[in-house]
């Protein structure tokens, strides 16, 4: 490397176009890696990130636009060259044939010696060095296929380290692995880019674990780049609902801070039928059963108002039901009051779970009042011979009214939906199977988290 | 760990030793049986002492054992001519074998190596189909005059060179892939035998010398044709072993192995060009010997582990044992009859490699990966 070629970018796509028959898998990518930086390449399958490091692996011949490594052009380097200079981890690696792990290793010197060259001492050294810091220093003599997933993805990394190329590029390195094994693999290639100065390009599925460990994040999208940057920064619900279609809710951690996503799962039976939108009033885990049946059965549910972390809060984001929250333990408040009232307006029926009524969730029965005369409200029963008012016979009197004003008390949720269906208009229950045809006339819209695909991507390079 | 365990340096040392000794060991035998007791594929009966005499005397160039015949029984005219059968005769039949399944042995290792898979073997891309055409050329058409002992080999080794190089040319182009390859080769090698059933269809005759020929033997020998075919496998077949280091790293796939600095696609056409050339030769001056380039690189593989630096040279010693004595037991078992040797490492070799294949499977399961 001469020195012009030191301060040059580890890795340099300037309209970086590939072409794979009709399909264009990258279209005009400029992308600069500084040396020393940790780059994760995230985006939806088919996103181009792969195409991307075959690129800068020198694989492809590049429709358009050119491809440098540490300052030369990629195609001007010899296979052997190259090699000396960008190392590459695979999803998996195809092994057909067993090896003892320190041989497997040592494959990865091959660039060093050359054809009809020998190794050393000194590279079986370097091999044994790299197996300590992967953590399978004791593995050396067992041989590749007796390896677990995690250790085989671990060796795999040996072998690319043994080549001791300054550009490390990981193709979904951690797919095939548990959570555990995905930390504790990125965690050692974070080390090595800390300790070692090596520069890396990482394509992830995960967008959480890109933020955790990467400097950057670059965002493809059918071949495009379309977000460049820290991850606090490219970070967002509206980045996943663009490029992946997936509705997702931004946290940050407590601890370091950084963002991550936290996907909202689509809701369960994707082809369900709305049967009409039924608002289900619960907390302390009492509407978990109904509220289970009640989407099962095709109902547009909302709940509220549950406090968070609740058993019901947590059964509504499951299963991506709309819902007012409180904070835990607080009485609730004004905001989660109208949050209540606009789920109770849309609502065509109420269903009033067998919750223990406190001071601080009275208002969940109160503001129930004026639906009474509006639309069916159904009271589950109480289980016979359990205290639930702690109110000192305001909850109960509250109760009452409701029932006085025209609601109607269910024992259990088989009843409840009898009731639900006759008041709805719905008709006899459904035959087994008709509950998961898919009816778009009465499918009421499109479930969340489907509809964005498609939507054409901005290019929005900075 | 079964892998692992066979290939502790100690062990590997002491069994390529054995291979070596074992070779060695099993031409001085082959001799002896071929020659002694009656054993002979013609009514020749030359005495263990003289074949002896023979060897020393002309090892030695002279020096030990001036007169061979000495204490021949033999008259001293008769003696001559068992010198001369176990000189010119038995023993270039030995070392072709040997020679021609060490080159089966290297070509079959290393094109599993570039194939990655257990199943290749020399002939696998048409190769042999190549070279019986040419031979049935000679046979049928007599296209040219001359001696059909120098024709013979000849022309068939121009029809496997031919095949091996447009199998070649085919895997040249930088796109195709290793299986588009192989059912390339497969389909020229069904093309070439329906061309071979047409030209024996005109000729009834011919089509039992070509019948006899494509089963293999090694009755051309001379110490021509045995040091023809020593060059061609030391400057073709040897280089195959040098290549063990690159195999290996092929073996991971040849995106991975490019990243690691192999230009595979070039190691495939250096390989592909020397076994193909390698295995002509031998169809050339043998015929067609089936399952010694298969099975060889698998023996060894069991023995030494799958380290192509020692798989490749090993499967040369190996097929050469191999085929020596599957050539041995062809005329132990038949004695005074010329039997194709293709027949007997079909007979001999298949029931020892499913065997192998049957105890390795119970040992792996059992030894625990």
């Amino acid at each position: 490397m001469t020195a012009a070629e030191g301060s040059a970018p580890a890795l340099r796509l300037r309209q970086v176009s590939v072409v794979y028959g009709e399909r264009r898998a990258l279209q005009g990518v400029d992308l600069d890696v500084p040396v020393g930086e940790f780059l994760a390449l995230a985006g939806p399958n088919g996103s181009g990130k792969s195409t991307l490091l075959r690129a800068a692996l020198g694989f492809l011949p590049t429709s358009e636009g050119s491809v440098e490594l540490f300052g030369t052009p990629v195609d001007r380097l010899s296979v052997r060259t190259r090699a000396l200079r960008v190392a590459w981890v695979p999803q998996t690696e195809p092994l057909r044939e067993d090896a003892p792990l320190l041989r497997y290793v040592l494959y990865g010197r091959y660039a060093h010696y050359g054809a009809f060259g020998r190794e050393t001492e000194a590279d079986t050294r370097l091999a044994r060095t790299i197996l300590e810091e992967v953590g399978l220093a004791d593995r050396a003599g067992d041989g590749i296929l007796s390896l677990s997933g995690g250790e085989r993805q671990r060796a795999t990394l040996a072998r690319a380290l043994s080549q001791r190329a300054p550009l490390l590029l990981l193709d979904e390195p951690t797919t095939h692995l548990d959570i555990g094994h995905q930390l504790d693999l990125l965690s050692r290639v974070r080390r090595l880019v800390r300790e070692q100065r090596l520069t890396v390009v990482a394509a992830l599925h995960d967008l959480n674990l890109a933020a955790r460990f990467a400097d950057r994040i670059v965002v493809l999208a059918r071949g495009r780049r379309v977000a460049d940057g820290r991850p606090a920064d490219v970070l967002s619900t509206e980045l996943l609902a663009r490029v992946w279609g997936v509705d997702a809710e931004l946290r940050r951690d407590g601890a370091s801070g950084l963002p991550y996503l936290l996907p909202r799962l689509p809701r369960p039976f994707a082809g369900t039928v709305a049967r009409g939108r039924v608002h289900v009033v619960a907390g302390g885990g009492s509407g978990e059963p109904v509220l289970r049946r009640l989407v099962a059965e095709g109902f547009d549910v909302s709940v509220g108002v549950v406090p968070l972390l609740d058993t019901d809060a947590a059964v509504a984001e499951e299963l991506a039901l709309p819902a007012a929250l409180e904070l835990p333990f607080a009485p609730i408040g004004a905001e989660a009051l109208e949050r209540l009232g606009a789920l109770l307006a849309r609502a065509e029926a109420v269903v009033v779970a067998p919750f223990a009524v406190g001071g601080g969730n009275l208002a969940n029965l109160e503001s129930l009042r004026p639906v009474v005369g509006r639309v069916p409200v159904l009271l589950l029963s109480h289980p016979a011979g359990q205290t639930w008012d702690y109110t000192g016979g305001a909850g109960a009197s509250a109760r009452a009214e409701l029932l006085a004003g025209g609601a109607v008390e269910v024992a259990e949720p088989e009843a409840l939906i009898a009731a639900l269906r006759r008041r709805l208009g719905l008709g006899p229950a459904p035959g087994p199977g008709e509950r998961n045809e898919l009816d778009p006339q009465r499918a009421g819209g499109v479930e969340q988290g489907q509809e964005p695909r498609g939507v054409p991507v901005e290019n929005n390079d900075r | 760990m079964a892998a692992a365990s066979r290939e502790r340096p100690g062990r590997q040392a002491l069994l390529v030793l054995a291979l070596v000794l074992g070779g060695a060991g099993l031409v001085v035998v082959s001799l002896l049986l071929l020659l002694g007791g009656g054993l002979l594929h013609t009514p020749v009966e030359i005495p263990f002492r003289t074949t002896f005499q023979v060897l020393l005397h002309q090892l030695s160039g002279g020096l030990l054992f001036p007169n061979p015949c000495a204490g021949s029984p033999a008259s001293p005219a008769r003696c001559g001519t068992d010198v001369f059968i176990v000189w010119q005769i038995y023993l270039p039949e030995i070392l072709l074998a040997l020679l021609v399944g060490a080159g089966l042995g290297l070509s079959g290792g290393a094109l599993q190596g570039i194939f990655r898979n257990p199943l290749a073997d020399p002939y696998l891309l048409g190769i042999s189909s190549g070279g019986t055409l040419g031979a049935a050329a000679v046979y049928v058409y007599r296209v040219a005059p001359g001696n059909v002992d120098v024709l013979l080999p000849l022309c068939a080794f121009a029809g496997s060179a031919a095949t091996g190089l447009a199998i070649l040319a085919i895997a040249s182009g930088r796109s195709v892939s290793m299986e588009t390859l192989l059912l390339s080769g497969v389909a020229i090698a069904y093309l070439l035998s329906g061309i071979l059933s047409l030209v024996l269809l005109q000729s009834p005759l011919g089509s039992e010398q070509v019948s006899f020929w494509l089963l293999g033997g090694f009755g051309l020998a001379s110490w021509q044709i045995d040091a023809i075919v020593f060059g061609g496998v030391l400057v073709l077949g040897a280089p195959l072993a040098l290549f063990g280091r690159e195999l290996n790293l092929l073996q991971l796939g040849p995106d991975v192995a490019r990243s690691a600095g192999l230009d595979a696609h070039r190691l495939r056409l250096v390989v592909l060009l020397l076994a193909s050339l390698v295995t002509a030769l031998g169809v050339a001056f043998a015929g067609i010997i089936g399952f010694v380039g298969l099975v060889s690189p698998h023996i060894v593989r069991r023995l030494l582990g799958t380290d192509y630096r020692l798989v490749v040279p090993c499967s040369a010693a190996v097929g050469a044992i191999f085929l020596l004595a599957a050539n041995d037991a062809a005329n132990l078992a038949f004695p005074a009859t010329v039997l194709p040797v293709g027949i007997f490492t079909a007979f001999a070799g298949v029931p020892f490699f499913l065997l192998l294949l049957f105890r390795q499977r119970r040992t792996d399961l059992m030894g625990g990966g």
